[in-house]
């Protein structure tokens, strides 16, 4: 009888392994514990055996059903597990913590002053609301002169006025820090000015490094390697001979379309240049309002738009966007 | 400034094509930013009018019959001017004239029709339009009206620089041409027919202000034939977009193109005393200029009159009172040099810019008054067939002062930097550009011409050389460096920036400047901008929060509802001492909806007050927030947030009437604090990791309704227990259960020791002691 209680175990553990669903466990509990069942069947011969035999038989089928018992509702349980029609649906949408984005705008200036800090820059900055001396006259641009037509300066009174550019900062740094200097100063700019291709409010980069020894060679040399980490390693810059009042020699700085690659096309109206930012030697005049004896020292400036940097690498046509703040817009730089 | 290049190619023998002198130009400083190429049909002809009729059915039609040289066709024209013996363009049938104009054989009216004939306006010439081309050159039936008349050009839209006003004339530019090209420049040759009465004898000049007109020449003119101008130079003027308005005119404006020097022609009859007197206008003078606006004049603006009133306003704009025209007969003829800054206060003033103020202003060739006249004279002469009086009066205080500048070889090399030039290169270079040189030890000494007024310094000549040399020549060197890193405070800047983000907020960027409806929720206290892009944008901000509720609105109006916005910037305070207002960095925060957006797990929650508060809680943890009374913000919703005993931000649902002036449904929670406080880190050294298990006790209690959360942790705080850790407020209840006025807070309070583990005994006997203190201080009752 213990034999057949051993053998019964062995016919219930290979049928259960070979259960695959919920559904046939019920039957196998009725054919092994059920009132017809396999082990109800063996415990009605007891009565045949020794008195003395009964209580160990007894126990051991007693085990069995535990056995049984336990066994079939582990399997129910994993079977549940296992089934992927009563587990989870793991292709519903997931709790996803809110994404944010930083303006395009502010990763621009953070690319361009983690280049110029590269290429050993410090970071300057200076007020938004500038006086007429420093934005003005201490740049070479007196009050009557028509250079100041080429900008369109927004004012509080005849003195205080919103900085046209980021250059008041290069005077106030001379002002105030030693030689030599070495610095860009990145900020909002404003200008009377509001179209298609111009915001009243936009961002500019500043850049200054006065030091002797300092020569146009240098400024080409450092622009040519601000442009090569900013775009690539091809890209040809063209200096163009210009006019700033507060540098001498002036130039613009072109540089090979990126959209055509210099063959022609809308962006860089056909001419396979690209505008890119203003610079030159600083005027020996400005050194005079700082006290710095031009004799002793030379040193390059220059100036770059954000927005126009962040329009050629992102492909952006409408500068208005920037400002705009429509999070349909900004949230494709997150 | 627009200019065609046949016009420069008067004065400069020149073969290059237009593109390659627009190129030289631009890369030797003068930026050519568009070539418009000009041509028409090669279909158009020049065809003779051989007899004109009227149409049987239309009065302002007629019948023309023209001689194309191959043959003689009718053609309908509905021009004024047409007339028997006349020569004029001509489209036969089968020319493509642009989009939906191609010229078919027609019934006019009844009238067949083979053709059309063309006005100046229709072939892209001038604005003529007043009837058709009428074709002044020896032309003959037949031949091709663009080989005829030379007409294909390219017109340069030059951006000249504010330092290069001698470039602003077709002269100017040939002048430059000359110098990058090495070719001669050739000036216009012309003998004027002279009257033998002498000018002297019907106009005198007084000059009473010699510093702001130091030079002013005059001719004068009589019988002058008021007409049109020939095609040639119409057409020049309006590639320059000038207007033609009569041959006087046009010559004056012609010359000024011509010559880079502005002209005036006054009607010499109506100069009172046949006499000129410059001199400044009296403050709060009244004059009408030529279009016909009476304009306000400061004493510092300078006048041209005769001997009763003035009929100028100098170098700016003629007078009503003397303009030319189709009536009159003599001309006094104005050419002067006026003081640049002194025209450009006026121009200023008066915000009245014009070709001639626009060129005085940049300084205009002081060696050309005479030449300008003259040359205006003569065409009068040949165009207007005008009498021309003997002579030029010429009053000029001008002398030619200028000293010879230092140019040091060593200063070249020093600023930039190359030995790829030798003296020659310099020599060469500074004469072509009309600079005469004399060598000496270290360099040279050079005398500019006097056209290039800008040169006056060492490093402009440097500009010159170089500009001509050629900045590609330069071989980039870069300076030696040592990388530098972010200062700390930019660090941070970019740090709390990048936080923010990493919260799940999207930055904006918005406008520095807001709109005075503002005012009434921030302030006056705000800097007004005196000439503001719109009223709109007329205020420097006071706060973030203006900015911020209007990102709101635009995108709540997108249809986003669930908004969490920052941005990073300054906020200006004009109170401040100085000059300048205090510029304050801030962060604001808004957030409207949802917390997060919907799932299919949960219901969705709209965000509060609290999750701002947690914000704060967690970039500056040291903050307090006290109850405030903003007007921009919700009353009873809204707190200050302290640090110790400075307030540095606050924050709160926006204001009701806020959401309502902004078309806002749902409500705006914002917050608003200066960046320095969260920048202050304080360390308050290393903290030891407890040993000992933590405990803690829950106690659910009624309070009364104005009782804050506040005030239950002082009193717990004030026990002074040191084992105390922490509490932490894990429920709160206001509703019905509970009796008007009062409110239901279960609050955990943990405690732990550094030496051991705390016994049952030792915490309800603080339990007790708090109970206690909350009993008596705040009338408190335990809840069942």
């Amino acid at each position: 009888m213990e034999k057949q209680l051993e053998s019964l175990k062995l016919a219930f553990s290979e049928e259960l392994n070979l259960a695959g669903a919920p559904e046939d466990l019920e039957p196998m509990r009725v054919k092994y514990l059920g009132r017809k069942g396999a082990l109800t069947g063996i415990l009605r011969q007891m009565g045949s055996l020794d008195p003395e035999e009964r209580p160990r038989i007894g126990s051991l089928s007693n085990e069995l059903k535990v056995f049984m018992e336990e066994a079939l509702a582990k399997k129910l349980e994993g079977l549940q597990t296992h089934s992927v029609f009563k587990g989870i649906d793991v292709t519903l949408p997931g709790r996803a913590p809110r994404k944010g984005s930083i303006h395009i705008i502010n990763q621009v200036v953070r690319e361009l002053e983690d280049i110029f800090l590269s290429l050993g820059f410090n970071i300057a900055s200076g007020p938004e609301v500038e006086d007429d001396y420093h934005n003005f006259e201490a740049l070479n641009i007196p009050e009557h002169h028509p250079a100041r037509d080429m900008q369109d300066t927004f004012y509080f009174t005849s003195d205080v006025l919103l900085r046209t550019h980021t250059s008041p900062v290069q005077i106030r740094v001379m002002e105030s820090s030693g030689l030599p200097v070495r610095i860009i100063a990145p900020g909002k700019v404003y200008r009377c000015d509001s179209d298609v291709s111009h915001t009243p409010m936009f961002h500019q980069i500043e850049g200054l490094w006065v030091e002797e020894g300092i020569t146009f060679r240098h400024l080409k040399g450092v622009l040519n390697e601000f442009i090569r980490k900013l775009f690539g390693p091809d890209i040809p810059l063209r200096f163009r001979p210009s006019f700033f009042p507060f540098t001498e020699p002036s130039a613009e700085v072109d540089m090979g379309c990126i959209i055509c690659k210099g063959k022609g096309c809308r962006v860089c109206k056909n001419s396979g240049w690209l505008e890119i930012l203003g610079c030159g030697m600083v005027d020996p005049e400005v050194y005079k309002y700082v006290d710095i004896d031009p004799e002793t020292v030379t040193g390059f400036a220059f100036g770059l738009g954000v927005e126009r940097v962040a329009m050629l690498k992102y492909g952006i046509d409408d500068i208005r966007m920037f400002f705009e703040n429509d999070l349909r817009f900004l949230k494709q730089f997150s | 400034m627009k200019i065609g290049y046949k016009w420069i190619k008067e004065y400069i023998d020149i073969d290059e094509n237009a593109r390659a002198i627009a190129d030289a130009l631009t890369m030797s400083g003068t930026e050519v930013e568009e070539i418009i190429h000009e041509t028409i049909l090669r279909e158009v002809i020049c065809a003779r009018i051989l007899e004109v009729t009227q149409h049987p059915d239309a009065d302002k039609l007629s019948l023309c019959q023209v001689d194309t040289g191959s043959e003689i066709l009718r053609v309908v024209c509905g021009a004024p001017n047409v007339a028997p013996g006349m020569i004029s363009a001509f489209a036969p049938v089968g020319t493509d004239l642009g989009p939906g104009m191609k010229v078919k054989k027609a019934k006019i009216r009844g009238q067949e029709s083979f053709g059309v004939l063309l006005s100046e306006r229709e072939l892209g010439l001038t604005d003529d339009h007043t009837g058709i081309m009428e074709i002044d050159a020896d032309v003959k039936p037949g031949e091709v009206l663009l080989d005829a008349l030379d007409l294909e050009d390219w017109v340069f839209n030059i951006n000249v620089t504010p330092n290069r006003g001698d470039c602003l004339s077709a002269i100017g530019i040939a002048r430059e041409l000359s110098a990058l090209f090495r070719k001669n420049l050739k000036l216009p040759e012309f003998v004027i027919r002279e009257d033998t009465t002498p000018v002297e004898s019907v106009l005198g000049v007084e000059i009473l202000a010699p510093e702001a007109c130091p030079r002013y020449a005059a001719r004068v003119l009589e019988d002058v034939k008021i007409g049109k101008s020939p095609f040639t130079m119409r057409r020049r003027l309006f590639q320059a977009g000038v207007r033609a308005i009569n041959n006087v005119v046009d010559i004056t404006n012609y010359v000024l193109l011509e010559y880079g020097q502005p002209l005036h022609a006054f009607d010499y009859t109506l100069v009172a005393g046949h006499g000129i007197v410059v001199r400044k206008a009296h403050e709060g003078e009244l004059f009408v200029t030529l279009d016909s606006v009476q304009r306000t004049l400061r004493a510092d603006d300078l006048l041209i009159c005769d001997r009763e009133k003035p009929v100028a306003l100098a170098g700016v704009m003629g007078g009503e009172n003397s303009e030319v025209l189709d009536t009159s007969s003599g001309i006094a003829l104005e050419s002067a040099f006026f003081e640049p800054v002194g025209i450009r206060h006026t121009s200023k003033g008066l915000n009245l810019s014009t070709e001639a103020s626009y060129r005085f202003e940049r300084g205009i060739d002081p060696g050309i008054q005479m030449d300008a006249a003259n040359r205006a004279a003569y065409l009068m002469a040949e165009l207007a067939d005008a009498r021309v009086f003997k002579g030029v009066i010429d009053i000029n205080y001008l002398s030619d002062t200028a000293g010879d500048i230092v140019l040091r070889t060593e200063y070249l090399h020093k600023v930039l930097g190359i030995d790829e030039f030798t003296d020659g290169d310099v020599e060469d270079i500074l004469t072509r550009l009309g600079c005469r040189l004399q060598k000496t030890e270290t360099g040279w000494l050079v005398k500019p011409p006097r056209f290039r007024h800008d040169i006056t310094r060492e490093i402009d000549l440097v500009e010159e050389f170089i500009r001509i040399f050629g900045m590609e020549k330069v071989r980039p060197l870069l300076p030696t460096f040592q990388p530098m890193q972010m200062s700390s405070l930019e660090e941070r800047y970019q740090e709390l920036r990048t936080r923010i983000a990493a919260m799940g907020f999207t930055e904006v960027v918005t406008y520095s400047f807001i709109s005075p409806k503002w005012k009434q929720f921030f302030g006056e206290n705000m800097m007004e901008l005196m000439n503001p892009i719109s009223d709109e944008m007329k205020l420097m901000r006071n706060s973030l929060i203006p900015g911020l509720a209007g990102a709101a609105e635009k995108n709540k109006h997108l249809q986003n509802r669930d908004l969490a916005l920052f941005e990073m910037g300054k906020c200006f305070d004009p109170t401040s001492q100085g000059n300048l207002p205090e510029e304050e960095y801030r962060l604001g925060i808004a957030i409207s909806g949802q917390r997060t957006p919907s799932h299919w797990s949960e219901r969705a929650v709209e965000v509060d007050f609290f999750d701002l508060k947690g914000i704060i809680e967690v970039i500056l943890p040291d903050a307090a927030a006290v109850p405030s009374a903003h007007g921009f913000y919700k009353p009873g919703n809204q707190a200050d947030i302290m640090v110790g005993e400075r307030p540095v931000g606050h924050m709160g649902a926006l204001h009701p009437d806020i959401l309502k002036m902004l078309d806002i449904e749902d409500d705006v929670y914002v917050m608003e604090i200066a960046v320095d406080p969260i920048f202050a880190r304080v360390w308050r050294g290393m903290q030891e990791i407890p040993k000992f298990p933590m405990t803690w006790r829950d106690l659910s209690m009624v309070v009364k309704d104005d009782t804050s959360y506040q005030d239950i942790v002082r009193i717990i705080e004030s026990k002074g227990i040191r084992e105390l850790r922490n509490v932490v407020p894990i429920d709160l209840y206001v509703g019905e259960k509970l009796p008007e006025g009062l409110k239901g807070i279960t609050i955990r309070i943990t405690y732990q020791s550094d030496s051991r583990t705390l016994e049952d005994k030792i915490i309800n006997k603080w339990q007790e002691s708090i109970l206690g203190s909350l009993q008596k201080d705040l009338g408190i009752s335990l809840r069942q």
